[in-house]
């Protein structure tokens, strides 16, 4: 390795110091299936050790954000419109949020996250007035719940959020959150303040056409950086010539908010999500093959069929294994260097996992 | 870039098909008795009963947004379903019949306004939807036709209650491919619907006139004609008797050129004064009949296709039976110089002198009351091009045609689509068909292209392009047999396949007309594309 990588490692890596110092833990995924199944799997031993049913799912197991402690896994059921926390040690319902309420139809679009000290949710609610003999759309908001809330949770604070939102990070500093949609935003959890926009429709990126991002998988764990893959064409550089469809990543490091955007390749293949390696200047990206993208250059390194499609991809705290998951009722296991497959774990009852996000805990 | 499979809508389309009860017998009576005992002011009651809960009177005792819309019979049937199949309305099917015909007949669309997008009620495969005017077909005619919009009138505000329920109901549609990378919302809450409005108003002049018109009765003897796609020409008589109001019994006697018979039997319910459903056996097949009579009550037109496959069916058009002489139909329509040919004559009254125009001697074989069948014989020098026949009194301009040689084959549908089939779901095939062309000189020395319909050809499929070619799509995705209907492969992951793909294909369709039937030294081919494609999981009366 050059010392420029090593540098660019350097900066990459708070989480390693941290996973260094907590020396018990380990890598558990957390992943959901339909009708109602939540799953605890020990990555190491490729075995599902917890294996929980969600009350009142309604056939339907979305995204799942883990509290930072590892503990507790909340998970967004019922055709988006609650949220249930659940104890990974024990399968009990610990929390719960009950968006909907008689008259008004309340769907979160994917889109929540539990602050770093673990104390507030943030939803993104896309209400919908429930009239005698029409629906009645209403401006989307944030809900801010308190974790300690109990099995009746109710927003303690709400304000107003623009449309189009599909995912929620929140900052390493307790006090803001990021929402991603047309663009990025940054508020203010306390007040509801828009502190901040910064491009994605609008990107500043020369020579491109405004992008396309659709990221429901709000995965920045284990490096505290979120990825996604970028969309565009660009215009070739003299000017002449068609456009080119183009794959670029998108990072934005939740602990210092930098946002940018590298191209990777002339779209070849379709990457649904990406996830940073924590050991290495490379990306994972999952859909119907499993790809690793180079940082230092951008560019591929890799590309495998995978086995069917997935839409999500996990590594491994160490770095040296990845996990494709998020489709059918499997989770697969490569190898970070060579992408060869090390292993397929099963989940039990064998129901699909495609609208869910599946993450990596370490507890 | 493509959408997740999140973004999915539902469907969920039971068989809620128009007059769907008619097929059974029993039902039939029972229908028949509901809806000779009740009129229009019974469907008013109906409504008030089954609606009114939800659906409040404003002052004038309009339900609200019931009062606000006008559609097809179809369009009710369907939003109807969406009241039983989402907000659990309990509805007998003998009240929704008789609700479906109160709104239809009080809140229906003119001919006029339904005509452009009559292609879809009539389930015609393969034609192009219509076009919406600029981001319109972007907006809302990415998941369903144009023509379902197109078969609806309301103002701004119902238009937008629309909008709203639809993103209420879909509430990932503002994420999807083609949606995303505009503010989807606000352009659905301001733009489309003021726009809707305009195009597509509640309150029209052809609506007002039309509730003006005189009741149209049907009753009488029909002259028919129609095509269908991969089977022939065919004609014959409709006698058709009213035995309700809008409500008619008929029975066919009809043949194919080739002498088959298509009798049969048809009970039908005029809707809005002029549209015509009716449940048929044809044959051996059972039918479903999609017509619309003209406003003066002499024409009734439209398609009947398979009650299970809709893509299978006919073109229909009928002619009331009058006092003059007519002509309506020439079968076949194409003959050959230098061959002898026997040609029906389709019309009534058809007596007196017989003649073909130049270069083709005709000599009367059977005179029949509605018919007229000759031997032609055509000279070997004939000119190519179209004849108007005459009989006595009777013309009939372009009604047959000369030809020495064929110059071009189109096939039709120039591009189709063929769904898989498997589980509970049929497959949907493909019919083509073709148009035989020869080019003779015309005014100011250009090229007249000179239809000659269908010739008998031989099909075959080949793959599409350099990629289908490599996937051996030809092998996977179904067959196409001799009369030009393609049969698509079963669903599903096919293990004989890289990556265990579907039986999904893109293929070239080839008509061959050979060297000596084409009338030149080598064959004419004729192609189209045909891209076979995954199941459809709904099948909503209007797509
Ligand atoms: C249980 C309550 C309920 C009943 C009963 C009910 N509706 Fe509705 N209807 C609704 C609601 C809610 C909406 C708005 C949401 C929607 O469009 O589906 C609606 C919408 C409609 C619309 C507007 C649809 C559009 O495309 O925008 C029409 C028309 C309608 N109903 C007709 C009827 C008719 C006719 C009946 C009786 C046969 C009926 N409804 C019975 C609840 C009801
Ligand atoms: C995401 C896909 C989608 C888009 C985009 C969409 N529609 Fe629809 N629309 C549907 C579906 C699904 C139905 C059938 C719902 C049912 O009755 O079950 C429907 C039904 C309708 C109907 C029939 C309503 C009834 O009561 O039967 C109309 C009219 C309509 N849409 C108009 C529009 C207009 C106008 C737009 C643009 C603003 C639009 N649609 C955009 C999916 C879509």
């Amino acid at each position: 390795m050059n010392p420029k990588t090593l540098l660019r490692l350097a900066l990459l890596l708070p989480a390693i110091a941290q996973a260094a110092s907590a020396a018990p833990k380990k890598d558990y995924i957390v992943t959901g299936s339909k009708p109602d199944r939540l799953f605890l799997i020990d990555a190491a031993a490729r075995r599902v050790v917890g294996d929980f049913k969600i009350p009142g799912a309604h056939d339907w197991v979305g995204t799942i954000v883990p509290s930072p402690d590892g503990r507790i896994a909340y998970v967004l059921v019922n055709r988006m419109e609650s949220i249930a926390g659940i104890d990974l040690g024990t399968g009990k319902e610990v929390f719960r949020a009950d968006l909907s309420s008689p008259g008004e139809r309340v769907k979160c679009l994917f889109a929540f996250d539990v602050t770093p000290d673990g104390k507030q949710m943030l939803v993104y609610e896309v209400p919908v007035k429930l009239g005698l003999s029409e629906y009645q759309v209403e401006p989307t908001r944030f809900a801010v719940f308190d974790t300690n809330a109990g099995l009746h949770a109710k927003p303690v604070r709400e304000f107003p959020a623009p449309r189009r939102v599909h995912t929620l990070l929140t900052d390493k500093n307790d006090r803001t959150f990021f929402a991603l949609g047309f663009d990025l935003y940054e508020y203010d959890i306390a007040t509801g303040k828009r502190l901040e926009t910064r491009g994605i429709r609008h990107w500043d990126h020369p020579g491109h056409s405004r992008p396309d991002l659709l990221a429901f998988w709000p995965v920045s764990e284990p490096t505290g950086i979120f990825a996604a893959p970028i969309y565009s064409t660009r215009t070739p550089a003299a000017g002449h010539g068609a456009p080119v469809p183009v794959t670029s990543l998108m990072t934005l490091n939740l602990r210092t908010g930098a946002l940018a955007y590298h191209d990777v390749e002339k779209t070849s293949a379709l990457i649904f999500s990406t996830v940073l390696s924590p050991t290495e200047p490379a990306a994972f990206g999952a859909y119907t093959q499993l790809t690793k993208i180079g940082l230092d250059p951008y560019r591929v390194e890799k590309r495998v069929d995978l086995p069917h499609t997935y839409y999500a991809v996990l590594v491994s705290t160490d770095g040296k294994e990845v996990y494709t998951a998020g489709a059918m009722c499997d989770v697969t296991v490569f190898d970070a260097d060579t992408l060869a497959e090390k292993a397929n774990i099963r989940l039990p009852g064998c129901g699909d996992q495609s609208v869910t996000s599946p993450r990596l805990v370490r507890r | 870039m493509s959408t997740t499979s999140k973004a999915e809508n539902t469907g969920g389309w039971a068989l809620a098909v128009l007059l769907g009860v008619l097929a059974a017998g029993a039902a039939t009576r029972a229908v028949a008795a509901v809806t000779a005992t009740t009129g229009p002011a019974d469907g008013a009651t109906l409504v008030k009963t089954y609606c009114g809960a939800c659906h409040l009177p404003d002052r004038q005792g309009t339900l609200a947004r019931i009062g606000d819309e006008r559609k097809t019979p179809e369009g009710w049937v369907m939003t109807i379903f969406r009241m039983q199949n989402l907000h659990g309305l309990q509805l007998p099917a003998t009240a929704r019949d008789t609700i479906v015909r109160y709104l239809a007949d009080t809140r229906g669309l003119a001919p006029s306004e339904a005509a452009p997008a009559r292609f879809a009620l009539e389930r015609r495969p393969n034609v192009p939807d219509l076009a919406l005017p600029g981001d319109l077909q972007r907006m809302c005619a990415r998941c369903h036709s144009a023509a379902r919009i197109a078969l609806e009138r309301r103002d701004a505000a119902d238009w937008l209650k629309n909008a709203n329920w639809h993103l209420a109901e879909f509430p990932t549609i503002e994420y999807q491919e083609g949606a995303r990378d505009r503010h989807w919302w606000r352009e659905a809450s301001t733009k489309v619907p003021a726009e809707l409005g305009r195009l597509f108003p509640l309150h029209t002049a052809a609506w007002a006139a039309w509730q003006r018109h005189a009741p149209i009765d049907l009753a009488g003897r029909w002259l028919v004609r129609g095509d269908e796609p991969g089977r022939g020409t065919y004609w014959g008589t409709a006698e058709i008797r009213r035995t309700a109001a809008d409500e008619y019994r008929t029975t066919y006697r009809l043949r194919f050129a080739d002498g088959q018979a298509l009798d049969g039997q048809s009970h039908a319910i005029v809707y809005t004064g002029y549209e015509w459903r009716g449940t048929a056996t044809l044959g051996d097949r059972s039918t479903h009949e999609v017509f619309a009579a003209s406003p003066g009550g002499r024409r009734l037109s439209g398609r009947w296709f398979l009650d299970d496959h809709a893509e299978i069916g006919a073109d229909w058009d009928a002619v009331r039976a009058g006092r003059a002489p007519r002509i309506v139909l020439v079968s076949p329509r194409a003959i050959r110089a230098g061959t002898s040919t026997r040609v029906t004559i389709v019309g009534e009254h058809l007596g007196g002198r017989v003649d073909l125009g130049a270069g083709l001697r005709a000599r009367v074989v059977h005179r029949g009351r509605t018919s007229l069948v000759l031997q032609v014989d055509a000279a070997a020098h004939a000119a190519p091009g179209y004849r108007t026949v005459r009989v006595g009194g009777a013309n009939a301009a372009d009604a047959v045609a000369v030809y020495d040689r064929v110059d071009r084959l189109d096939v039709t549908p120039a591009y189709a689509i063929a769904r898989l089939g498997g589980g509970k779901i049929d497959p949907v095939a493909a019919q083509f068909a073709v148009d035989a062309i020869e080019e003779i000189p015309g005014p100011a020395s250009k090229p007249q292209a000179v239809h000659l319909g269908a010739l008998p050809v031989a099909w075959s499929i080949g793959p599409f392009d350099a990629q289908a070619a490599h996937d051996r799509d030809v092998d996977f995705a179904g067959r196409i047999d001799s009369r030009g209907r393609f049969l698509p492969a079963g669903a599903g992951p096919n293990p004989k396949r890289p990556f265990h793909a579907d039986n999904t294909g893109n293929l070239e369709v080839i008509a061959t007309l050979p060297p000596g039937a084409a009338g030149r030294p080598t064959a004419v081919v004729g192609k189209a594309h045909l891209v076979v494609t995954v199941q459809r999981w709904n099948t909503p009366p209007i797509y």
